[in-house]
């Protein structure tokens, strides 16, 4: 249950960010341990995510990654890429399809908006599986500081 | 026109609380524990004085944990066999299945460690739309956050989408 991240973190400069760039990818690498302590941390007792059998008899591959789990790596994928003096405004996904233990799991984000006066920043993001299934598209609002 | 998925009764419901509130007070182990099971281990969740640096009251609670930290205990006789509590209040609605089809989140304010936080959710909306595959029902369930101050620190669309 690791994350990588393709560059080390330097916090986006509102001066020199334009629609179009793009934020550096993040990886993630989730086990069964991880889906099991997720479970656990966010009081979520659904079979799907610990009975492989019970997953299995549900039309899944295995048992799945949990959405808000999913939805919590990309406001991570958004304030890593932010830093700590910006704000996460607002955040949307779609679960378009389940990430799966053993995967490696990608974010990839482009920004779309910039308002240099108040800092927000709109996003357009998503989460693929490393071959190419898309899991979950995404948008996000983060203000960054003006100062 | 195919025959409508919503029942009469379910669309008189729209405004409706169908949970809560319920009033928790963010714990500083629970919302660790929480960060520490997404695998994001910003400082501002874990360090007072980044957290301050940062700009923060004190440790804040990673954005979406806020949901999560009103779950209310319940008895595990309450679990269905596919894990899930049985709801106290059910949608009807002439469908076979219903998918989780996404969520929409607005932060308007910090959850700090030791915020008291009330959550209410209400039916917000269920609309039938024609899809590909045929009609479908698309419901929404939105959950406001209130903290001590009165102040509303966030507000999730749950997406439902059945057919």
């Amino acid at each position: 249950m690791s994350t990588d991240t393709d560059t080390p973190a330097a916090a986006p400069n509102l001066q020199t960010l334009e629609a179009g760039q793009e934020l550096p990818t993040m990886h993630k690498f989730p086990d069964e341990a991880q889906l099991f302590l997720y479970s656990a941390a966010s009081h979520n007792p659904h079979r799907i995510h610990y009975d492989r059998e019970y997953a299995r008899f549900e039309g899944h591959d295995d048992i799945i990654v949990h959405g808000p789990l999913q939805g919590a790596w990309l406001t991570q994928f958004v304030t890593d890429w932010a830093g700590p003096g910006a704000r996460l405004l607002g955040v949307t996904w779609q679960n378009r399809s389940s990430g799966l233990p053993g995967e490696e799991l990608v974010f990839s984000g482009t920004v779309t908006s910039v308002d240099s006066q108040t800092g927000v920043v709109e996003l357009e993001i998503a989460e693929h599986t490393s071959d190419g299934r898309l899991l979950m598209p995404a948008t996000a609002r983060v203000r960054l500081p003006t100062a | 026109m195919s025959e409508s998925l919503i029942p009469a009764e379910t669309l008189e419901r729209v405004g409706e609380v169908l949970s809560g509130p319920v009033t928790v007070v963010i714990d500083r182990r629970e919302a660790q524990r929480y960060a520490y099971a997404v695998g994001d281990e910003n400082p501002i969740y874990f360090d007072e004085v980044a957290a301050q640096a940062a700009g923060y009251r004190t440790l804040v609670a990673p954005p979406t944990y806020v949901t999560h930290a009103v779950v209310q205990p319940r008895t595990a006789s309450d679990l269905r066999t596919d894990g899930l509590y049985r709801e106290g209040t059910r949608i009807r609605l002439r469908v076979d299945r219903v998918m989780f089809g996404g969520e929409e989140w607005d932060f308007l304010e910090p959850v700090c460690v030791g915020d008291e936080i009330t959550a209410t959710v209400r039916l917000a909306a269920v609309d039938q739309k024609e899809g590909r595959k045929g009609p479908f029902v698309r419901q929404v369930r939105e959950t406001t956050f209130v903290n001590q101050f009165g102040d509303e620190v966030a507000r999730s669309r749950m997406i439902g989408i059945a057919r």
